[in-house]
C-alpha cells in the first residue's frame, strides 16, 4: 500500500495561458476548474511545509 | 511553415526541395512578397483567435531563409509579431543552413525571440559528403562558424539546436562528436528522404543499416550519460510522444509557400512532383479549410489511418508508420509501411534494449515540447528574457484565478465589477497592478483558511487593487476600502497612514491622485506634488530604472526573516545607488543574467539590519518579480545576491506549473554548501543558484588577479557535486532529469568556456 501523501494535480499550463484571454468577468464561469485547482495548488498546498517556499542565501 | 525564399545558397545532393520528386520550386517567387507575408500571419492569427490557440508556431523555412538579408527578416518577423502576438503566444523558429549568419543577423534573430535550427551533417567529411556550393566547396568552415555564433552568450537564446541528416557511409562515432562539440541544446537525427519508388541506399551486407549507424550514437549517448537532447531516441521511447516522423499524434504541420499556397508538409515533395500540393492558398482560403484537405485529414486518424500491416504491427505507437513521405509507393500511395520499416523496429529494440542507467520513466513531460523549450533556456543558467516574460506570464495567469477566487470572500462588488472594467479599457494599469509581487501573497493569505480566523487574517484585497488600477488609470471610481491600522495600502502605488479612519473609507480616484474620506478623517492625496501629501508614504523607485525599493506594503513580509521598517530618503537614495551599479556590474560580468533580471526583477525589498548577519538576501515562492537584500554599500557584492535570488524566482515560478521533483518521497540528500542533509527541491533551487553565480566568479576570475578564481572553483564544486546527487538520487521526474542534466552541461561549458 503507498502510503505517499496525494498532491493536489497541478493547474494545466496551456489553461493557464489560455485564461489570459479571458476578461476577468468571465473567469470565474469559464475556468472554474482552473480557479479551484489553483487554489488547491498554491494555497491549500502551502500549509504543507514548502522546502524552499523562502530560500534564504548564506554566500 | 512558411517557406520565406524558395532558392538555397547550397546545392546539397539530398535536398527534398530541390533535388527530389517534385520541382515545383521552378515556378515559385525567389522571395515571399510583403503582401504574402502579411496574408499569411493574418490567416494564422486569426485561426489562433478563433480556436483559442495558447501557442502557435511558426517556423521560417526556404530554400534558405536567410537569404532575406537582415532588414528583409526583420520586417518578416515584424509582420508575424505584430499580427499573431495579440491573439496567442508566438513560438517562432527558423531552419538554416547558417552559412550567412553573422552578428547582424544574429542580433535580429534576439531581437524578434527567433529560435534557430542549423542543418549540419557532423564531421568535415560527413558534411561535405552531400553539403557543399554548387561549386563543390565545403560549407563545413561557415557552419561551425554559425554555430559559434550561436553559443555567444548574447546569442544563445536563439540556438535551438542541430538537425543532422543520416548517412550511413559516415562514421557514426566521429559524428555524434562533431555534433557534441557544438553544444547544441538539441540534435535531432534525420534519416534521409526515400520512398518505395526509391528506397534509401543501403550499403553492406546488414539489412538494417540505419538501424545500426543510430543505434552505435544512442549506445554512446546513453554510456556519456545522455548529454543533451537527442530528439528521435527521446521520441521513439515509450510514452515518447513522437515528432512529425514517429508516433501517433495528429499532423499539424502546414506550409505556406513562397507564393501563397497552402502545402501538406514539405516532405512530401520527395514522393512526387506536386504530392504536397492542396490547391488552396492564403489570400482566399484559412487554415481550417486547408487542414480539411483529404491528405491532412487522414493524418488526424492516428493508427486507423495506417495500412494493415503497421496496423497490426506490436510497435506501431511507437514509430506511427515512420514518415508520412516515406510510405510513398506508386499504386498503393502512402497506404504502405515505412521504408524505413525494417530499421525503425530494430532501433526501437535498440532503444529498449539498451535503456542505460540514466534513463527516465516515460513522462507526461517527455511530450511537451514548449516545456522542453522553457527548461533548455532555463538550464542555461539564465534563460532569455523571452523565457522570463512566459514564466511572469505563467505567474499573472494564477493570480487572476486567486483573484476569481477571492470574489467569492469579497463584500466588494464594485471591487470587482471596477477591476473587470477596467480590465477592458486599462489593461495596463490593471496587469502592472496584479504583477505587483505582494498581489499575491495577499490573495493567498486571504484565502488560506488557516489563516482566515486568526487575527492577521487578511483584509478583502479587491477594494484596494481596484483603487491602484483606477489611479494607475486616471479613471475616477469611488470604492470603499478596509482600513488596517489606520492605513489603506495601495499596491504599486504607496500606503496612507492616517488616525481616525475607522474600519472602512471611502476612496475616489481624482485627477492626480485619490480622496479619502473616512471615521473624522478626510484627506486628498496627490500623487504628482513635489513633497507628498501629509501621512503618504510613496513607493519609491530606483532612478532611470523600473526598479522599485518596496518597503511599505505589509505582505512583502513573507520571507521568513524580518524585513526593514519604511527607510529614510538617504538610505533609498543610498540603496538606489547600489542597485543601479549592481545592475552595471552584472551587465559587465554576464550580460544574460542582466538581461534575465531586465527581463522580470521589478521590486527589491530591504531586509532589517543583523548585525550578526549582515549580508543576507531572500526569494519568497509566491512574490515573483522580487527579492530581498539588506542594505549594503558594495555593488559587487549585491550584484552576485540579486544574480543569486534572481534564479530562485525563476525557479519558483517554474515549479509553479511543473513538477521537476517526484512529491512525497521523503529524500534527503548531502550537499557540500550547508551542513544538513536538504529535500530535493532544496538542492535543485541551490544547484540553480550556484550555477550562475558560478557563471558570474568566472567571468570576474577572467580580469581579477584576486580571489575570484577560488570563489568560482567553489562554486563550481557545489554545483557540480549538487547536480550530480540529485540525478543520482531518482528524485527527479523526466522533465527535472533532463533539466539537472542540461545544467550540468551548462556547468560544463561554463568550465570550458571562462578560461
Amino acid at each position: 500500500m503507498d502510503h505517499a501523501p496525494t498532491r493536489s494535480p497541478r493547474p494545466d499550463p496551456d489553461d493557464l495561458a489560455r485564461s489570459l484571454h479571458t476578461p476577468l468577468d468571465q473567469i470565474t464561469v469559464e475556468h472554474a476548474d482552473l480557479i479551484e485547482a489553483v487554489r488547491r495548488r498554491v494555497v491549500v498546498g502551502q500549509s504543507v511545509p514548502v522546502p524552499v517556499a523562502a530560500f534564504n542565501s548564506s554566500i | 511553415m512558411l517557406k520565406v525564399h524558395s532558392r538555397c545558397d547550397l546545392s546539397c545532393d539530398h535536398c527534398y526541395v530541390y533535388q527530389h520528386a517534385d520541382q515545383t520550386w521552378r515556378g515559385r517567387p525567389v522571395r515571399m512578397p510583403p503582401a504574402t507575408v502579411r496574408a499569411a500571419a493574418r490567416r494564422i492569427a486569426e485561426h489562433a483567435r478563433e480556436h483559442q490557440l495558447p501557442d502557435v508556431h511558426v517556423v521560417l523555412h526556404g530554400g534558405e531563409p536567410l537569404l532575406l538579408g537582415a532588414a528583409g527578416l526583420r520586417e518578416v518577423l515584424a509582420e508575424l509579431r505584430a499580427t499573431i502576438t495579440p491573439w496567442t503566444r508566438l513560438d517562432l523558429r527558423m531552419q538554416t543552413n547558417g552559412v550567412l549568419l553573422d552578428e547582424e543577423l544574429c542580433q535580429v534573430l534576439v531581437d524578434h525571440d527567433v529560435r534557430v535550427g542549423v542543418s549540419f551533417d557532423g564531421d568535415r567529411a560527413a558534411n561535405d559528403r552531400h553539403r557543399v556550393f554548387a561549386h563543390g566547396g565545403s560549407s563545413h568552415e561557415q557552419v561551425r562558424r554559425a554555430l559559434a555564433l550561436l553559443r555567444r552568450p548574447a546569442y544563445r537564446s536563439s540556438y535551438a539546436g542541430i538537425l543532422c541528416t543520416v548517412d550511413v557511409r559516415n562514421d557514426p562515432d566521429r559524428v555524434y562528436e562533431a555534433l557534441l562539440a557544438e553544444s547544441p541544446p538539441r540534435v535531432d537525427l534525420l534519416l534521409p528522404h526515400a520512398t518505395w519508388d526509391h528506397p534509401p541506399q543501403r550499403p553492406g551486407p546488414g539489412a538494417t543499416p540505419y538501424a545500426d549507424w543510430l543505434g552505435r550514437i544512442h549506445r554512446r549517448w546513453v554510456d556519456d550519460g545522455q548529454p543533451g537532447s537527442i530528439r528521435l531516441f527521446e521520441a521513439l521511447r515509450p510514452g515518447g510522444g513522437g515528432t512529425e516522423a514517429f508516433g501517433l499524434a495528429p499532423a499539424d504541420v502546414l506550409v505556406v509557400e513562397a507564393d501563397g499556397t497552402w502545402e501538406q508538409v514539405d516532405s512530401l515533395k520527395t514522393a512526387y512532383h506536386g504530392a504536397a500540393g492542396t490547391g488552396f492558398d492564403v489570400f482566399d482560403h484559412s487554415v481550417d479549410e486547408a487542414a480539411g484537405h483529404p491528405g491532412v485529414a487522414v493524418r488526424q486518424d492516428g493508427v486507423q489511418g495506417l495500412c494493415a500491416t503497421c496496423r497490426a504491427c506490436p510497435v506501431v505507437d511507437r514509430c506511427g508508420g515512420g514518415l508520412y513521405a516515406h510510405r510513398w509507393r506508386t499504386g498503393s500511395g502512402f497506404d504502405n509501411p515505412s521504408v524505413y520499416c525494417a530499421d525503425l523496429f530494430r532501433l526501437i529494440d535498440s532503444v529498449d534494449a539498451y535503456p542505460g542507467p540514466a534513463q527516465a520513466p516515460p513522462s507526461e513531460w517527455s511530450t511537451a515540447s514548449p516545456l522542453d523549450d522553457l527548461l533548455d533556456d532555463l538550464a542555461t543558467g539564465h534563460g532569455s528574457p523571452q523565457t522570463v516574460r512566459r514564466l511572469a506570464d505563467d505567474q499573472l495567469a494564477i493570480t487572476r484565478m486567486l483573484l476569481a477566487a477571492c470574489r467569492e470572500m469579497s463584500d466588494s462588488a464594485a471591487a470587482w465589477e471596477t477591476l473587470a472594467d477596467l480590465e477592458l479599457t486599462a489593461p495596463e494599469a490593471v496587469r502592472a497592478v496584479l504583477e505587483h509581487p505582494f498581489v499575491r501573497p495577499w490573495l493567498v493569505h486571504r484565502l488560506d483558511p488557516a489563516a482566515r480566523s486568526d487575527v492577521g487574517a487578511a483584509a478583502d484585497p479587491l477594494p484596494a487593487l481596484a483603487v491602484a488600477a483606477a489611479v494607475r488609470a486616471g479613471v475616477p471610481v469611488t470604492v470603499d476600502v478596509p482600513v488596517r491600522a489606520d492605513a489603506i495600502t495601495v499596491p504599486t502605488l504607496g500606503s496612507l497612514l492616517l488616525p481616525g479612519l475607522g474600519e472602512r473609507a471611502e476612496v475616489t480616484v481624482l485627477p492626480g491622485g485619490f480622496r479619502v474620506r473616512g471615521g473624522s478623517a478626510d484627506r486628498t492625496v496627490l500623487l504628482d506634488a513635489g513633497e507628498p501629501s501629509a501621512g503618504w508614504r510613496p513607493v519609491r523607485n530606483v532612478p532611470a530604472g523600473r526598479l522599485l525599493i518596496e518597503d511599505g506594503d505589509p505582505y512583502r513580509d513573507c520571507y521568513g526573516q524580518p524585513v526593514a521598517a519604511r527607510l529614510d530618503d538617504p538610505a533609498v537614495q543610498a540603496l538606489g545607488r547600489t542597485l543601479v551599479e549592481a545592475w552595471r556590474v552584472v551587465c559587465r560580468d554576464v550580460p544574460a543574467h542582466a538581461a534575465s533580471l531586465d527581463g522580470g526583477l521589478r521590486v527589491v525589498v530591504p531586509l532589517a539590519p543583523d548585525p550578526a548577519r549582515p549580508l543576507r538576501s531572500a526569494t519568497a515562492r509566491h512574490a515573483f518579480g522580487a527579492v530581498a537584500v539588506t542594505p549594503h554599500p558594495d555593488p559587487e557584492t549585491v550584484a552576485v545576491l540579486l544574480v543569486h535570488e534572481w534564479q530562485h524566482a525563476k525557479l519558483g515560478a517554474v515549479l509553479d506549473r511543473y513538477d521537476l521533483v517526484t512529491p512525497g518521497q521523503g529524500t534527503r540528500i548531502t550537499v557540500p554548501w550547508r551542513p544538513d542533509p536538504r529535500p530535493p527541491e532544496g538542492v535543485l533551487q541551490g544547484v540553480y543558484a550556484h550555477l550562475a553565480v558560478t557563471q558570474v566568479w568566472r567571468s570576474r576570475a577572467a580580469t581579477d588577479n584576486g580571489d575570484a578564481s577560488a570563489h568560482a572553483a567553489r562554486f563550481l564544486a557545489w554545483t557540480r557535486e549538487g547536480a550530480d546527487a540529485l540525478l543520482a538520487s531518482r528524485s527527479l521526474t523526466a522533465a527535472g532529469e533532463r533539466f539537472v542534466g542540461q545544467l550540468r552541461h551548462a556547468l560544463e561549458e561554463t568550465r570550458v568556456g571562462s578560461g
